[in-house]
């Protein structure tokens, strides 16, 4: 059973990516494992978002259906069907 | 004095004297400028009952000890005032050259008393203060008066100024410097234009001393290298601006969309700085001494809505945007430069429009009252012709001339205005941002997002992640964001720093400066300090705490759609811990303890 997953970047990342894309991905993936894909996919992205170590960078933001997963379960945050995963590199204003 | 000048102009329009009075060095250090100094002067010469479009009112324009230093950014000083849109005490920043130009000139402030009987404007330049006739300038627009203020005292002069929505003294009228830079909100304009006072010119020739030139220096690289080390202070606000929010505020589900009545607009990312950057931008823009340069500098092709100029921002690509259910940029752009060109707070009128089309959708208003015109939610011509009404007064533009709350009052509905104190808050739904809500309806001008910008914890992630859903911790967040900016607000640097900078960082910016040895401590208790005395100006107005709230729709009606779909705003949670950790009794007062601790 694969899963619809939708992927959104922005900022930077769109010059990485391009701005949306959807992904049909098995059911036990998590939201590490989607980045993982992608940065073997698209190795500046994974520059962009990761250090050396392989830990995410400060201030960058993930979200999953509008949740920071530093509120969920941060990489080991499960995947459902349908869900929109939004990418944003730092950014602020006010 | 070091960082102080230690001299400011006292100026009456009505008699036109001129006198130049000595900063006392205990003041200095208690309020350091800016907003704090301002906000003193106010409290102790000024009845807070008094309207503020009576000549009693004061019009006081502070400079702060960084400002106009080599700090990184270092440009900003503050305009104060009771405000005319909601009576409470105004402060409004801006960036530019001006504060540092009046600084050179020899002047840490300058208060404006009284009302001059004919139009006039200000021409300082180093120890010549003049007050000259502006008969020829009343009526034209920002653009028109900076050029024709230089042409006529100095090529290299700041001019700040307002445009005809500041003589007609539209509530929410601003004062604009070097054309695109503006002391945006409460409508310090307005009050300007209650003193027929059209500009203020500034050139300075001196300088700002420090103790120790070496050691202010290597204090400002180490500043400076935090900043750029930083990855949103350094290149994130650079590249795209403050309106790259649209899409992160959007996709969590906090984007206020068609007048508050949802929290996500599916057409956002049209209007957001990434669009922005790719239809419109010329180039980034920065202010005196900035290494951020958020600003934009942009130009529309579009036939319909060409021109040139500076913005937009967030919060007005929100107000024209989203706010109004509409997604073309080129338009909200255009309503941008119409706003910069008359000198009117985009966020006020962004969201005036958006809510005269919530009276309009919902029957209370009909076209009857909007001059024949449609005003149904992303009506991007309805949009514009009420802006330009607004700004050339006319018609229904006279109406939204006075703000959202008093436009729905007037037909008997004021919960459809989406202000705290009756000021328009800005872009950031309360209902799916706990902490923005409390700071939303504590703020001391009311609604406003750059006392307190709990949105970076909570939104972006800085410096530490904190959950947008959950009340706790909320209180004793919003107090360290509100006073840890009622201080940088008063020392003169840009609120921007603060991505890269801490509280330590700007404590030892203002010691090299002058030559104290102020803490972090005493830094953020100045802070407090002058947050407190904010309070106490607007508890002797008349306010109470029972103003201190969100519109009823944030807290009684969830978001409709989106990732926040079902969330309301939970003030009740979180006030009264508010009060308790301010250390105000349960009716928002300072308690003497208070005031002791804090030397008021």
């Amino acid at each position: 059973m694969k899963m619809k997953i939708t992927v959104r970047a922005f900022a930077d990342y769109r010059e990485i990516i391009g701005k949306e894309m959807e992904l049909l991905l098995p059911a036990e993936k998590t939201i590490g494992g989607l980045l993982a894909d992608l940065g073997d996919r698209y190795p500046n992205l994974r520059r962009e978002m990761f250090t050396p170590a392989g830990e995410l960078k400060e201030f960058i933001n993930i979200f999953i259906n509008g949740r920071n997963i530093a509120f969920l379960k941060n990489m080991a945050t499960p995947l459902s069907d349908g869900d929109i995963i939004a990418l944003f590199p730092p950014v602020a204003g006010g | 004095m070091y960082g102080w000048i230690g001299c400011y102009l006292r100026i009456d329009l009505g008699s036109g004297t001129v006198r130049k009075e000595s900063l006392p060095a205990e003041l200095a250090r208690k309020y350091l400028g800016g907003r704090g100094l301002g906000t003193h002067f106010m409290m102790t010469e000024v009845d807070p009952k008094i309207d503020p479009l009576d000549q009693k009112n004061k019009l006081i324009f502070a400079a702060g000890p960084l400002c106009g230093t080599n700090a990184p950014s270092a440009s900003h000083f503050d305009v104060v005032s009771k405000g005319p849109l909601n009576g409470t005490i105004a402060a409004s920043s801006s960036g530019g050259i001006f504060g540092p130009m009046l600084k050179y000139a020899g002047y840490d402030m300058i208060i404006l008393e009284g009302k001059s009987v004919k139009p006039v404007y200000l021409w300082i330049c180093d120890d010549v203060v003049e007050i000259r006739d502006a008969a020829d300038l009343w009526g034209n627009t920002v653009p028109e008066t900076t050029e024709a203020i230089r042409a006529a005292t100095d090529e290299e002069a700041s001019v700040a100024c307002i445009g005809p929505a500041g003589e007609r003294q539209v509530l929410f009228a601003n004062i604009m410097n070097e054309c695109g830079r503006a002391a945006g909100r409460s409508g310090v304009g307005a009050v300007m234009g209650s003193k027929n006072l059209k500009a203020i010119a500034v050139r300075g020739t001196g300088a700002v001393r420090v103790p120790d030139i070496k050691a202010f220096r290597d204090t400002v690289v180490r500043a400076s290298a935090k900043i750029k080390a930083n990855s949103v202070g350094g290149q994130g606000l650079r590249n795209f601006g403050t309106d790259v929010l649209v899409n992160i505020l959007n996709e969590l589900g906090g984007l206020p969309t068609r007048n508050f009545t949802d929290g996500y607009f599916p057409m956002a990312d049209k209007v957001g700085g990434e669009s922005l950057a790719k239809q419109l931008l010329i180039r980034p823009r920065g202010c005196y001494a900035c290494i951020i340069s958020c600003g934009r500098a942009t130009k529309v092709t579009n036939p319909k809505f060409a021109g040139q100029g500076e913005g937009p921002e967030y919060e007005t690509a929100w107000a024209f945007g989203p706010d109004c259910g509409i997604d073309n940029l080129d338009a909200v752009t255009k309503a941008n430069y119409i706003c910069n060109d008359y000198g009117m707070d985009t966020i006020t009128m962004g969201s005036s429009v958006a809510c005269a089309m919530n009276l309009f959708e919902d029957g209370i208003i009909t076209t009857k009252d909007t001059d024949g015109i449609a005003l149904t939610f992303g009506n991007v011509d309805a949009m514009m012709e009420m802006v330009r009404k607004t700004a050339e007064g006319e018609g229904f533009g006279k109406k939204l001339a006075l703000g959202s709350y008093r436009l729905a009052e007037s037909y008997g509905h004021p919960e459809y205005s989406m202000t705290c104190k009756k000021q328009e808050m800005p872009a950031y739904d309360p209902r799916a941002i706990q902490g923005i809500g409390l700071n939303f309806a504590t703020g001391n001008r009311g609604g406003c997002h750059v006392r307190g910008y709990t949105i970076s914890p909570e939104v972006l992630g800085q410096p530490v992640k904190m959950d947008p859903r959950v009340t706790e911790g909320k209180p004793a967040l919003d107090i360290t964001f509100q006073d840890l900016t009622a201080a940088l607000d008063s020392s003169g640097m840009c609120l921007f720093t603060t991505f890269g900078l801490g509280a330590e960082d700007l404590a030892e910016l203002l010691s090299a400066a002058t030559g104290l040895n102020i803490t972090t401590e005493e830094f953020m208790k100045i802070g407090a300090r002058i947050w407190n005395l904010e309070r106490l100006f607007n508890l002797k107005a008349g306010l109470s705490a029972a103003d201190d709230k969100l519109p009823e729709r944030l807290t009684k009606d969830p978001i409709l759609t989106g990732p926040s779909k079902g969330l309301v705003n939970r003030l009740g949670e979180m006030l009264p811990e508010y009060y308790k950790l301010r250390g105000w009794d349960a009716a928002g007062v300072p308690t003497k303890q208070t005031l002791t601790d804090l030397g008021l």
